[in-house]
């Protein structure tokens, strides 16, 4: 572990700016919000801030776009990809456990197994992540929930947490390793205390996740209730104020699914790949009209099966960091941990 | 690096009519493509879109496939639209394929309905590979008429291959033209019509229309097969082929790897498993 103080993090930024595009999290000045910005020159933003907790934007769209061409056809190297040199390498600085985490989860899908997403891929190898402990939560965090903590643990190249005028700074890949080496006279040894100072602030980020959340069940216990739950009464009401605007599969940092669709771009066409909600009537609709999910309460329920029962299956954790990010887009209230609780008094009945 | 999401060149060789609304596409992609019968094939008409389509043509050739296609959506409307000379696109083979092994020393019984005589016929190909074997083949095909039947011009043809492959057709309703059976395929299933099909030691395989599968299936649990024994070709929407696009799960299973011919015994908890 080594410490940092505040000018030479700036300092570390600045070099690392050289390298690739730096992304860091800007208060909002209307509403207090951390959004995603990137930094086009030095000093930082003013409203950069280290402290508080994830941003309003994910992950994902670094490494999965809202919208991008996947093929060109037909095409005289036909199909050889050569996408690499034009993905250019970023730095996120203060991503938290939350997100880091769901990139691990969405890795599991777009990389490992039979068949890799050379897209996904490229673009997740580009990307440099500066981890941040939350030192506060939000109203609709619940990592604590899904068994997990608002500090990161793995998934990052290096990971930061406040304490006195600077950092605590852990290596978590040889590149992270590499840039600490490379910069030894930036960083000192932390003084006796300062770990304590990060652990005591991490501990009062869990106990208000805790009070927050203490009156909804550990959803890491929630696979058997749903299956015992799968009576179509539950989702139908769940789902009676869903308005079907996707926003909740769209905010979701492990929500992954897309569309791919053909456009003619002169002589030439062009697939495209989007972002994709399976809350839509027509996201898994078939020629012929037919459709496996046409109610929307079969949909909202598909929602909460993909994350807490299916993915668990076919890739052995729940799909769910607790970002609580749904909670706070859905314009009709719904909540993940209130389905939850009515899920468990379903179940216990 | 190959690009996954790109649709090999392919040109439309042979447009052949099978009935008023399913015809057959000879296609010769730019490089030959390997693939197991159920396997499936996504299809690019350039600048409209992809559709998913199991050949219904011999896997041992791989130079030319055959796809056979009802005119049923944005897709296959504008592919019924094209003729030989046309310019398409292939991405896979995607998918597990049928269980041939499993099959080797079985009765197997083949039933297929409407277009969902297309993947049945690749299948029937990798079995007339070598008839001997299999004890019995027994093949149901219905349609709602008779000009509805794909392939009819090659089931005598498939009879005389060997003297344990037998193949009954049926039609919905009653036709003019008609003096073979009358009634849904599910009526062929009767013990009367099996050939004396050793159940036990049998395995069946279906594909066709949704509705017509969950009949299927229940006549065949009826009449003694149990689950493991029975493979379906689900019907869900499959798009990228590689279980990341999410939209063709059954339960947990994702049609496009791990299907899209399934055991019914893996699927059967799945509430409203067939729609």
């Amino acid at each position: 572990m080594q410490f940092i103080d505040s000018t030479n993090f700036e300092r570390l930024l600045k070099k690392l700016s050289g390298e690739g595009e730096l992304f860091v999290p800007v208060t909002e000045e209307d509403t207090g919000k951390l959004h995603i910005e990137r930094v086009e020159a030095f000093p930082l933003p003013e409203g950069m801030s280290v402290e508080g907790f994830r941003t309003v934007e994910t992950l994902k769209g670094f490494a999965q776009l809202l919208r991008s061409t996947v093929a060109e056809y037909p095409s005289e190297e036909l199909d050889e990809l050569e996408i690499g040199e034009n993905i250019p390498s970023y730095i996120v600085v203060c991503a938290r456990a939350c997100d880091v985490a769901a990139m691990e989860l969405v890795d599991k899908v777009q990389v490992e197994g039979e068949f890799e997403d050379p897209f996904y891929r490229i673009r997740r190898e580009k990307m440099f992540l500066i981890a941040a402990d939350c030192t506060d939560c939000g109203d609709s965090c619940f990592c604590n929930l899904v068994g997990r903590n608002p500090w990161p643990e793995k998934g990052y190249d290096l990971a930061i947490s406040k304490v006195d005028a600077g950092y605590l700074v852990e290596t978590g890949s040889e590149r992270g390793e590499k840039l600490v080496s490379e910069n030894a006279d930036l960083f000192t040894v932390p003084r006796d205390g300062q770990e304590k100072t990060r652990d005591d602030a991490r501990m009062k980020v869990v106990a208000k996740l805790k009070e927050n959340n203490k009156d909804f069940p550990d959803a890491t216990k929630m696979t058997e209730p749903l299956r015992e739950a799968l009576t179509d009464g539950l989702w139908n009401d769940e789902s009676a104020k869903c308005v079907e605007c996707g926003a909740c599969t769209n905010i979701c940092p492990t929500c992954y699914c897309f569309l791919l669709y053909d456009t003619v771009e002169g002589d030439k066409f062009r697939r495209v790949m989007s972002w994709d909600s399976c809350q839509v009537t027509g996201y898994a609709r078939m020629a012929g009209m037919g459709n496996p999910r046409p109610r929307l309460g079969d949909r909202v329920k598909h929602r909460f099966y993909h994350k807490y029962d299916y993915l668990p299956i076919s890739h052995g954790e729940i799909f769910c960091t607790g970002c609580g990010r749904c909670i706070d887009t859905c314009s009709a209230g719904i909540d993940m941990r209130a389905v939850f609780k009515n899920v468990m008094s379903k179940a216990a009945k | 690096m190959k690009n996954p999401y790109y649709p090999i060149d392919t040109v439309v060789e042979d447009v052949i009519t099978e009935t008023p609304t399913i015809k057959t596409f000879v296609l010769k992609p730019v490089r030959p493509i390997q693939f197991k019968a159920g396997q499936f094939m996504q299809l690019t008409v350039p600048g409209v879109g992809e559709a998913p389509f199991t050949p219904s043509s011999d896997p041992s050739i791989t130079e030319r496939m055959e796809i056979t296609i009802l005119k049923t959506g944005k897709v296959t409307d504008a592919l019924h639209e094209l003729g030989p000379g046309a310019k398409v696109g292939l991405r896979g083979p995607f998918g597990k394929g049928y269980p041939l092994d499993k099959l080797v020393g079985k009765d197997v019984l083949v039933v297929g309905g409407g277009v969902g005589l297309a993947p049945m016929r690749a299948l029937l190909y990798g079995l007339f590979a070598d008839p001997s074997k299999y004890k019995k083949i027994v093949i149901k095909f219905g349609a709602r008429e008779p000009a509805e039947l794909s392939f009819r011009r090659q089931f005598d043809e498939w009879r005389a291959l060997a003297d344990n492959i037998s193949l009954q057709t049926t039609i919905d309703v009653p036709h003019p033209d008609w003096t073979g059976h009358v009634g849904l395929v599910t009526t062929v299933l009767e013990t009367e019509h099996l050939e004396g099909i050793d159940i036990v030691d049998s395995y069946a395989l279906s594909c066709g229309p949704e509705i017509m599968l969950k009949f299927v299936t229940l006549k065949l649990l009826e009449i003694g097969y149990k689950p493991p024994q029975i493979y379906l070709s689900m019907n869900r929407k499959m798009s990228c082929g590689m279980g990341k696009c999410g939209r063709c799960n059954v339960g947990h299973y994702y049609l496009c790897v791990d299907g899209p011919d399934m055991c019914y015994d893996k699927i059967k908890h799945v509430p409203n498993v067939f729609g």
